[in-house]
């Protein structure tokens, strides 16, 4: 019973509901048939392409059209499998991901431009607002240092004269925090231990006993030589400075010396058997090769006889 | 530029065929192309060395120094000696104001 007054209570809503509907579907059937009339016959030009703002609340809206139509379907219990909306909606996504980056490179743009319509400070018709400043590039430090002169002297400069006069100035470097130095004669062995150690760990029995004992697949690297010399190394540096620059550097005896030391040293079976000194990880007491050249100490040097011997022990 | 030579079991290779060589890669007269600093790395096989090339005979003239110029032949050397300059000088000194000029050059002053 309570059920047909319900329905009874119903029926007229139902009635009027229905004619509505009918209205207003031939209120739309008329609109786009409007549209489509505009359409073909050209009144939407879209040669330069649409908005990029616009096309994405297009693919947003259709994403939403079809997410929607396939709610329905499901929930009146049809199947997702090979259903048109499902290809569309991927379509879309993708699209929208592409685009992306775009958007990423629009977002100051778009933020500024919602910001303004926001708050209305800026007028709309002021394009000038978002043009860079090139005099918000100038050092504002060396604008105040002008500004202290210019209390000094007391004159009135031109701002032209303001600019020259700050780009002739010295350059100071600019003075950080200075920073107490406070290592003492406990970290400096900490520290060198530290080194010595990680020397010892590429030291090449390390590294053979780490093969050795690893499931890893053993590595056949062309590698270069992990243990740099200094002389490479500065090698390194000659070459490609004169690279760069396109000069050829002069090299000094002592400089040919020195290279010609440090080939002997490469070329000499010398590593077949001599180590390097993993003293830093078993704990032993550093033992140098007697064939290596020890650790020179740089001998004090007189200031007598320097400027008269200066030239011969440049030699 | 810098360029590389690569000339396995053969010895260095001439300048001037590197020049020439260079003309018929750039596709331009050898004329406008300058080289200096080849010099062959420990074991041969290869060459490093700088190399311009000028887009006119005129540019290349006003950039290059004169001795680079000298070697194409484009540029000749005064040939005044340099102790003849520094005896001139020293002449000079002894000299003052506008008779400078007309101290002479040859070994006249004896």
């Amino acid at each position: 019973m309570a059920a047909r007054d319900v329905l009874e209570s119903d029926l007229p809503n139902a009635v009027t509901l229905l004619k509505n509907l009918q209205e207003q579907v031939m209120a739309v059937t008329a609109q786009v048939q409007a549209l489509t009339k505009k359409v073909q016959a050209g009144a939407f030009p879209t040669e330069k392409g649409l908005s990029f703002l616009e096309v994405k609340d297009q693919l947003l809206l259709m994403y939403l059209m079809d997410l929607s139509h396939l709610i329905l379907d499901k929930a009146s219990g049809g199947s997702l499998q090979g259903h048109a909306a499902v290809l569309r909606l991927i379509e879309i996504r993708t699209v929208l991901e592409k685009i992306r980056p775009l958007d990423q490179k629009l977002k100051y743009q778009i933020d500024k431009l919602v910001k303004t319509a926001v708050t209305g400070s800026l007028s709309e018709n002021d394009p000038l607002r978002f043009k860079p400043h090139p005099a918000n590039m100038m050092s504002k430090l060396s604008s105040e240092d002008e500004e202290e002169d210019e209390a000094e002297e007391g004159q009135s400069e031109v701002s032209g004269k303001k600019s020259v006069k700050g780009a002739s100035k010295k350059y100071v470097p600019p003075r950080l925090v200075p920073v107490h130095y406070d290592e003492t004669e406990a970290e400096r062995e900490k520290k060198r231990l530290e080194r010595a150690k990680k020397r010892a760990l590429s030291s090449s029995v390390i590294r053979e006993l780490k093969e050795q004992y690893s499931d890893a697949p053993e590595e056949i690297r062309d590698a270069r030589h992990p243990h740099i010399t200094r002389q490479s190394q500065e090698d390194q540096h000659r070459i490609n400075y004169e690279e760069s620059m396109m000069v050829r550097l002069s090299v000094s005896k002592r400089e040919k010396g020195r290279r010609k030391r440090a080939d002997i040293m490469s070329s000499q079976l010398h590593s077949l058997t001599h180590f390097s000194d993993i003293s830093a990880l078993t704990g032993g007491t550093p033992h140098l090769d007697e064939d290596q050249n020890p650790v020179k100490k740089r001998k004090k040097v007189s200031k007598k006889g320097r400027k008269k011997r200066g030239f011969r022990r440049r030699r | 530029m810098v360029i590389d030579v690569f000339h396995p079991k053969k010895a260095t290779v001439t300048k001037t065929e590197i020049w020439r060589k260079l003309a018929k890669m750039f596709k331009t007269i050898p004329d406008v192309i300058f080289m200096f600093g080849l010099r062959t790395h420990f074991g041969g096989g290869k060459t490093t060395g700088f190399g311009m090339i000028y887009n006119s005979l005129d540019y290349a003239k006003k950039n290059e120094p004169k001795h680079k110029l000298a070697r194409h032949g484009l540029y000749e050397k005064k040939k005044t000696l340099r102790k003849q300059l520094k005896e001139r000088k020293n002449r000079m000194k002894k000299v003052g104001g506008i008779t400078k000029a007309k101290v002479s050059a040859g070994k006249k002053k004896e």
